[in-house]
């Protein structure tokens, strides 16, 4: 009998077309919305959590100053101090690489005035393991040919953009002159310079922790350590762990071990950063979570105003059905059926349009906003949140009709028949 | 014991502060088979007496039974029950739904009764086919004429082969030529197939087909006839 109700309603829908489809149409704009806000949500969710996947391996951590993780660093990195062999002694590392800051004087050759060029720049010391082992960390940088980048065993070496060889007078093969604390001093000489273009786009090598420019000067950790053999400017420490050892347990000894220097650091790991965009974007669930429950409200409302009119105009329908042997029940489950269904069809065209959206989104900001560093926005179609959604559309189509077709169910047959 | 029998009955409506008084006191018995047409003015309760016989309604006071079940002790699911067996409604507005093809209207009834589906298909197109419309199954209502939506509704009234057919002037919005093909039909219905026929009318050439003749006014029977 169920599946004749189903076809009764569908034929009602049907035979009132254009009021079904503004009730559709009500439900429809809701969902859309819905489900193309939640999954927009998604896809920025997806978009973060994969470029913190792409630099977090589950076998790395990373060392920051305290403050900065907990504030974000929109407004840069907080220098701190570290040890680097405490950190390599703690049980489970297998790398650690590092980039310190400083201010430092420096001198490059003569200029065409035969004068010496030289100046105040800054100058990160860059672990070379940031360019092999964590690679993830740095974007790809171009240099000119001819020269090369920091590697392993370097010491007295410099890496800078082609403006700043301008400027120093200096090419691939020359030395500068960089001065320390106290009358520390080395001659590096440059092995490379940045492609213009690189050194534009890409400042460098910090991967966004410190405030690079194009004056900045790069030389290996072991120089800085030399110029500056206190360890109190580390901006960012990327750390790897050794296989069968689990990354948060390593992280928790290794920010213990530094506390207990008195370094006031954060270890964090991937699921640390995971969980913070949760939180981040918990607040934003809530947001459209509220949109959601208005819009949803505002579909069943029309749905609502269009059964009460359905039932009032087939107030003469319900009296013959009922004269020819329908019980309340089979009333009412026809007009639930058919409420219910309006919200189904509104759901459904409503999900493939907010998916729709979604998607054209994604698209348009991968294809036209020129992310940089190659961020993508994956489209996320999630079966969970389309259930929900389909489940309730459905739910809203029904509740609104339910107070509708009780009233149409309960209308006594004798009054029903003579109402005109 | 009569088919339907109906002892004392009256009923009343509450309007506003006062009551109307449809039926004030109304004894009538009609046996199986009969042909009964009730007359009488607009507003002297025909239709409200049409309802009580048909058990779409139940007396304010008295009794009303259909073969042998007293209305007040059923419930409201077993009077629909009842109703939906026993009786067939043809109304002066023909009240098809509007939704459906002239086969689905005929089918409702069945639906509601639960006959399977091959089943009703089949009874439908037959019972169509015997009003003459074996060719419209599949026309709605609005594009059929009047005299064929009547013969529609006559058709449904028949669907769960019911023992009594109330009929609340069924010509009375056809035009006299239609009207009559109409009653012809009726009467060759309840003949062939054995109904009673319970014909409510103005139109004396409609109280002609029937055997019996009650009067109503005030919602009391003033005069009762019957045909030779
Ligand atoms: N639901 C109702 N509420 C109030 N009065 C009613 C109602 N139904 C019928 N009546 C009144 O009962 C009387 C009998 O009505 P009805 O049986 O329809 O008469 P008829 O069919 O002979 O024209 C009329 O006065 C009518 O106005
Ligand atoms: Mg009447």
């Amino acid at each position: 009998m169920l599946s004749e109700f189903f076809r009764l309603a569908a034929q009602s829908i049907l035979h009132r077309k254009l009021r079904s489809l503004l009730a559709v149409l009500g439900v429809l704009i809701g969902i859309a919305a819905v489900v193309g806000l939640i999954s927009i949500g998604l896809s920025l969710e997806g978009m973060m959590k994969g470029e913190v996947s792409k630099v977090f391996g589950a076998d790395t951590f990373v060392i920051m100053d305290k403050d900065t993780f907990s504030r974000g660093h929109s407004s840069g990195a907080k220098q701190y101090a570290l040890d680097l062999p405490t950190l390599e002694n703690v049980e489970g590392v297998k790398t650690v690489a590092a980039i310190r800051q400083r201010t430092a004087f420096v001198q490059g050759s003569a200029g065409a005035d035969g004068k010496l060029t030289q100046g105040f720049f800054p100058v990160m010391g860059l672990s070379p393991q940031f360019l092999t082992e964590f690679k993830a960390f740095t974007p790809d940088t171009k240099l000119e040919p001819g020269g090369r980048n920091i590697a392993e065993g370097d010491l007295a070496v410099a890496v800078l953009s082609d403006e700043l060889a301008k400027r120093l007078n200096v090419a691939v093969g020359d030395s500068i002159l960089v001065a320390g604390e106290k009358s520390n001093e080395i001659k590096a000489s440059v092995i490379g310079i940045l492609a213009p273009s690189d050194a534009k786009q890409s400042q460098g090598f910090s991967g966004g922790m410190g405030a690079t420019t194009t004056d900045t000067i790069y030389i290996p950790n072991a120089a800085m350590g030399q110029l500056w053999p206190e360890g109190n400017d580390f901006l960012v420490t990327a750390v790897r762990i050794l296989p069968g050892y689990k990354v948060d347990d390593v992280a928790d000894r290794a920010e213990a071990a530094l506390k207990a220097e008195g370094s006031q650091v954060a270890a964090i790991t991937s699921s640390d950063i995971t969980s913070f965009i949760d939180k981040i974007l918990s607040s934003v669930s809530v947001f459209l979570a509220g949109l959601a429950a208005i819009s949803l409200v505002v579909g069943g409302v029309g749905v609502m105003n269009t059964m009460f009119t359905s039932v009032l105009e087939r107030t003469k329908d319900i009296g013959v059905m009922k004269a020819v042997g329908a019980k309340n029940r089979h009333v009412l489950a026809i007009f639930l059926i058919e409420s219910g269904l309006i919200g189904v069809l509104g759901g459904v065209i409503g999900i493939l349009a907010g998916l729709g959206l979604s998607a054209g989104a994604c698209f348009a900001i991968n294809t036209f906003a020129n992310m940089p560093g190659g961020v993508t926005f994956p489209f996320v179609a999630s079966p969970v949140l389309i259930l929900a959604t389909l489940v309730s559309s459905f739910a809203v189509g029904a509740l609104s009709g339910l107070w509708p077709a009780r009233r149409g169910a309960r209308m006594p047959v004798v009054d029903a028949l003579r109402y005109e | 014991m009569a088919l339907l029998d109906l002892k004392g009955v009256v009923k009343d409506y509450p309007l506003g502060q006062t009551v109307v008084h449809a039926l004030r006191g109304l004894d009538l018995a009609i046996e199986k088979g009969e042909i009964v047409a009730i007359m009488g003015p607009s507003g002297s309760g025909k239709s409200t007496l049409m309802h009580v016989l048909g058990a779409l309604d139940t007396p304010t006071d008295g009794t009303a039974s259909l073969e042998g079940h007293n209305l007040e002790e059923l419930g409201e699911d077993e009077l629909v029950t009842l109703r939906g067996k026993k009786v067939g409604f043809v109304f002066q507005t023909f009240n098809l739904i509007q939704s459906l093809t002239a086969q689905q209207n005929v089918e409702l009834p069945m639906i509601f009764l639960g006959v399977r589906k091959k089943a009703r298909a089949e009874r439908a197109r037959l019972l169509l086919e015997k009003v003459g419309l074996g060719e419209r199954l599949e026309h709605r209502p609005n594009e059929l004429s009047g005299g064929e939506r009547q013969r529609v509704a006559i058709a449904r009234a028949l669907a769960n082969n019911p023992e009594i057919i109330l009929a609340d002037e069924p010509t009375g919005n056809l035009d006299s030529e239609t009207g009559a093909t109409i009653l012809d039909l009726l009467k060759k219905l309840s003949l062939d197939e054995g109904k009673t026929m319970i014909l409510i009318t103005h139109d004396p050439d409609a109280a002609a087909i029937a055997g019996r003749i009650i009067r109503l006014r005030d919602g009391r029977v003033v005069q009762e006839v019957r045909n030779a």
